[in-house]
């Protein structure tokens, strides 16, 4: 993972939208059977509701509802065509999502890194 | 590394006494020139009162012209091995307003000196999920998900 180098980037690129997206993406996280749909759409295609249905052996109005969740935090996108929904995965949610957390490792491994050059000069000065 | 869903820790050892890897922390003079995540992101404190209550204040320069700021207040100072401070990001960072804290933990061993920083509360938890799935796990799946997929790589 290249976290030092894109570290500028990462804070150069703030909204306050993206924190309400944040806690969409979490909420929409925070259920067992919504992460599995997840990981069966991790694979890339898209899956009609059905499918998810009977992979999840759900009943279709749980499975509807669920969906909707991903939709609205923008985990998922659907397609209609006729009568069948399909469901897409979106990654950028998720990847913002993950990087909520490393970002605050990445802040604190890279001042450690840049105490452990500054302590000599700590320690060698007499008030220190 | 990441503890859990919503604490990181970094832990380091260095041949100095615990006296001095406090003062990185107590003394403006040398604050300033470490507590950044990288040298290119420069830090300067808007306000600095190192005391139980005590509030700060500090401006990240992020090349390019941007500015995150950081404000909290010293929660703990138990010299020269604990220190316990609010660490609150300003707007417009997508962080902004979440009241995450910082526990620094200095210990002596020997001739060398365990730092212990903990940043934890660094998530909000949704209403009603905190039990039965919670979210616990949520983040090890995602990172799993984000390997699988390789989207972590991507830009």
């Amino acid at each position: 993972m290249r976290l030092a180098p894109a570290t500028g980037r990462t804070y150069s690129h703030m909204t306050m939208q993206r924190l309400s997206n944040l806690d969409r993406t979490f909420r929409a996280l925070a259920d067992g059977t919504r992460r599995s749909m997840i990981h069966v759409l991790a694979r890339g295609e898209a899956r009609s509701a059905g499918e998810l249905g009977r992979q999840f052996r759900s009943a279709q109005p749980t499975i509807s509802n669920h969906l909707k969740v991903l939709e609205q935090a923008g985990l998922v996108e659907r397609t209609i065509e006729g009568r069948i929904h399909r469901f897409r995965l979106r990654q950028k949610p998720l990847k913002e999502a993950g990087s909520w957390i490393i970002r605050h490792q990445a802040f604190w491994n890279g001042a450690v890194d840049q105490l452990d050059r500054l302590l000599p000069e700590i320690a060698g000065n007499d008030r220190g | 590394m990441i503890v859990d869903e919503t604490a990181v820790e970094v832990r380091r050892r260095f041949r100095v006494a615990p006296e001095k890897v406090f003062a990185a922390f107590s003394e403006a003079r040398w604050v300033a020139r470490w507590l950044s995540p990288s040298p290119d992101i420069r830090l300067s404190l808007l306000q600095f009162q190192f005391r139980e209550g005590g509030a700060y204040r500090f401006a990240y320069h992020v090349p390019g012209g941007q500015v995150m700021t950081v404000r909290g207040a010293y929660r703990l100072i138990d010299r020269p091995s604990k220190i316990v401070f609010s660490w609150v990001i300003e707007p417009p960072d997508e962080h902004a307003g979440l009241d995450s804290e910082v526990i620094v933990t200095i210990t002596p061993d020997g001739e060398f000196t365990e730092l212990l920083i903990r940043h934890e509360k660094l998530t909000r938890p949704a209403a009603g999920a905190r039990h039965a799935e919670g979210w616990r796990g949520a983040l090890d799946q995602l990172a799993a998900l984000l390997e699988q997929s390789g989207a972590y790589h991507a830009d």
